[in-house]
């Protein structure tokens, strides 16, 4: 099962990387166009009067601004640095969206790496963990003890360790005697088999101290296979004299210690898949983040990768909806910047025609400014030449022949339009008793389907 | 090579205590983010940074909201105030009635005059917004915003003040006063050019 994995997450990289790399645009060597590094250049800006957004992102007048700027200047043959470094000398590093790689910022791109080496790190260790562990425990796995004195030495104190710690765990009633005899049949033949091998490498004599370990006596003493319950007591003695350690290294085989073992490698394995998960995790996290500050965004021309991003007629019904509802909220200067801003790029879109005539006509007729009303009144006549169909430009022209001219058989010709374009019921009921008006001081009879004032 | 495994620590190991230091670093990273957010300037401090501070005032012309052409002279041999406004913007009502003030305090000695520019708004608000409050002074209209990235503006009001040779000396993005600007002025006299 183990033999399996690792060639699985190697092809998983592999394929990771791959797309990383061919998504990423990295091997499209053809130069970018004019239009391509201004697109490049602008997602790369930000937007100065909103938050967190690019200006190819942004429909506000200071974005419009700086992408005009931005492509004038690739015009003329600026690079990439030399625009940047034109826009930053005047709003500050602030306006690159991607952090300055210095100062505290350097933290900022320096994480995700350092996460990344750890993540990548701990799964090469947890793999080489496995990989240890399982040749230790394979059947007939025999230990290979090598001839540097030291690592034998640290092998034969981890081991007598691991026997003080199966005693006390025995002792605190955390181990089954079957699993107590067999940890212990294991380790005093590895510990048996670490001592010859440093008893010979050293000479005959040994000279390191007599190893104490505390073993259960009655345990020991009784069949592998048939140990009672009931309490044992531990005592002091010397771990390799034969008449107290039944074992020999022939019979200590994995076979014989199914229990301990699975126990042991159970808990090692829930460790090892936690540490794994944690890791997988972290390295995770970093490659959304690497991807998000490296992959190219989409240029005019390519195809989508999965971002999304308004078309231009999306773009502007987004910006005329937020116009309206600002107009709806009162606050009319802004909605008039908005609507005004659909018009410097689209002179001929009737709805922002129809709506900023409208509130420059009344702007005007509250401060007493001719100029401004007869501008608002010029918007909605070109409007209303522009698209005949659109009620809400006769409704406005009829009010304003209406209240500007006392013209209410003009009204009436623009009320009867607008009505013939299928109002809301809310618009209707809104615009009741001017209809009316102009059709009583016209002498025309009101429609019926105009409700009561 | 041995198959025996060193490494699987027992309890009571360095592994506890290497989980101990890893808590004592995560909260010092944290006091130490605590120390560095809480000894900050805070974020209301009127006057900015801005990369114009300490250069020369980029060039400065254009049409008037009453159709005239103006253009700042470089050096222009008096402070001059560049208020970035729009007619929505309710800090630019609030600090309006300041400007005048301030206009008109300065306008016998003539040592510092004001200078407004539209920012994200159409040229008749604008004109009906300066003719209720009185102004006297030149408005620039800035179609396209040109002017506003030339001085970097992010949003009204923005108002920078320009020594008399040339430099700008600061940058305020919040609603000043006559005193405010006052105390700029003499703040720029008194470290001299």
């Amino acid at each position: 099962m183990n033999r399996h994995r690792f060639p699985l997450w190697t092809l998983l990289g592999v394929v990771l990387v791959a797309a990383l790399v061919v998504g990423s645009g990295a091997l499209d060597t053809s130069p970018p166009t004019a239009a391509q590094r201004a697109a490049a250049i602008e997602s790369v800006i930000r937007c100065p009067s909103c938050e967190d957004l690019s200006v190819a992102d942004s429909s506000a007048q200071t974005a419009v601004t700086v992408r005009a700027t931005v492509r004038q200047q690739v015009g003329a043959g600026r690079t990439d640095q030399q625009i940047e470094d034109y826009l930053v000398a005047r709003y500050g590093s602030s306006i690159i969206l991607d952090p300055p790689a210095s100062g505290w910022t350097l933290l900022v791109w320096l994480l995700p790496l350092l996460g990344g080496l750890v993540a990548v790190t701990g799964v090469a260790v947890v793999l080489l963990r496995r990989r240890t562990a399982t040749r230790a425990d394979a059947p007939g796995g025999a230990p290979t003890l090598g001839a540097d004195p030291s690592l034998l030495e640290e092998q034969r104190q981890f081991l007598v360790q691991s026997l003080a710690d199966a005693d006390a765990e025995y002792l605190a009633g955390d181990l089954s005697d079957r699993d107590y005899l067999a940890l212990r049949q294991r380790d005093m033949v590895r510990l048996s088999a670490v001592e010859s091998r440093l008893d010979e490498l050293r000479g005959a004599a040994p000279d390191r101290p007599p190893t104490r370990v505390l073993v259960a006596e009655g345990l020991l003493s009784s069949d592998a296979d048939g140990v009672a319950g009931g309490p044992h007591v531990l005592h002091a003695r010397e771990p390799d004299a034969p008449a107290t350690v039944p074992v020999a290294p022939a019979a200590a085989s994995a076979a014989d210690l199914p229990a301990a073992a699975a126990r042991r490698h159970q808990s090692r394995s829930r460790r090892s898949w936690w540490f794994l998960g944690g890791a997988v995790a972290a390295f995770a996290a970093a490659l959304v983040l690497a991807v998000s500050l490296l992959s190219s965004t989409r240029l005019p021309g390519q195809s989508e990768t999965g971002s999304i991003s308004l078309s231009q007629s999306q773009q502007i019904e987004d910006t005329l909806s937020r116009a309206a509802s600002l107009e709806n909220q009162g606050q009319l200067g802004q909605a008039a910047t908005l609507y005004q801003s659909v018009l410097d790029t689209h002179p001929d879109n009737e709805v922002a025609l129809a709506q900023l005539g409208w509130l420059e006509f009344e702007t005007g007729q509250q401060g007493d400014d001719a100029s401004l009303m007869s501008a608002g009144r010029a918007m909605l006549n070109r409007a209303v030449g522009l698209d005949p169909t659109d009620y809400a430009a006769h409704l406005y022209l009829g009010t304003v022949l209406l209240q500007q001219d006392d013209n209410a058989a003009g009204a009436v010709a623009q009320y009867g339009q607008f009505l013939s374009d299928d109002p809301t019921a809310t618009v209707l009921q809104q615009a009741a008793p001017e209809v009316r008006l102009a059709y009583q001081q016209a002498g025309v009879p009101v429609p019926a389907g105009v409700p009561a004032g | 090579m041995t198959a025996l495994d060193p490494t699987d620590a027992g309890p009571g190991t360095p592994v506890r205590h290497a989980a101990r230091w890893i808590a004592v670093g995560v909260l010092v990273v944290a006091a130490g983010l605590v120390a560095v957010l809480a000894t900050r300037p805070p974020a209301t401090v009127a006057e900015v940074q801005s990369p114009l501070v300490g250069e020369q005032v980029p060039p400065v012309s254009g049409p008037t909201i009453n159709g005239d052409d103006y253009t700042l002279s470089r050096p222009p041999g008096r402070y001059v105030v560049v208020n970035f406004f729009a007619s929505w913007c309710e800090p630019c009502q609030e600090e309006g009635p300041e400007l005048v003030k301030y206009q008109y305090q300065h306008q016998q000695s003539g040592s510092a005059t004001m200078l407004s520019v539209v920012f994200d708004d159409t040229t008749a608000a604008a004109r009906t917004y300066q003719e209720t409050l009185g102004t006297t002074w030149p408005t620039l209209t800035d179609p396209g915003g040109r002017l506003a990235l030339s001085f970097g503006v992010r949003a009204p009001p923005s108002t920078f003040v320009v020594a008399p040779d040339g430099r700008v000396v600061a940058y305020v993005v919040a609603p000043v006063t006559a005193a405010d600007l006052d105390q700029i002025i003499a703040r720029a006299e008194a470290s001299g050019p």
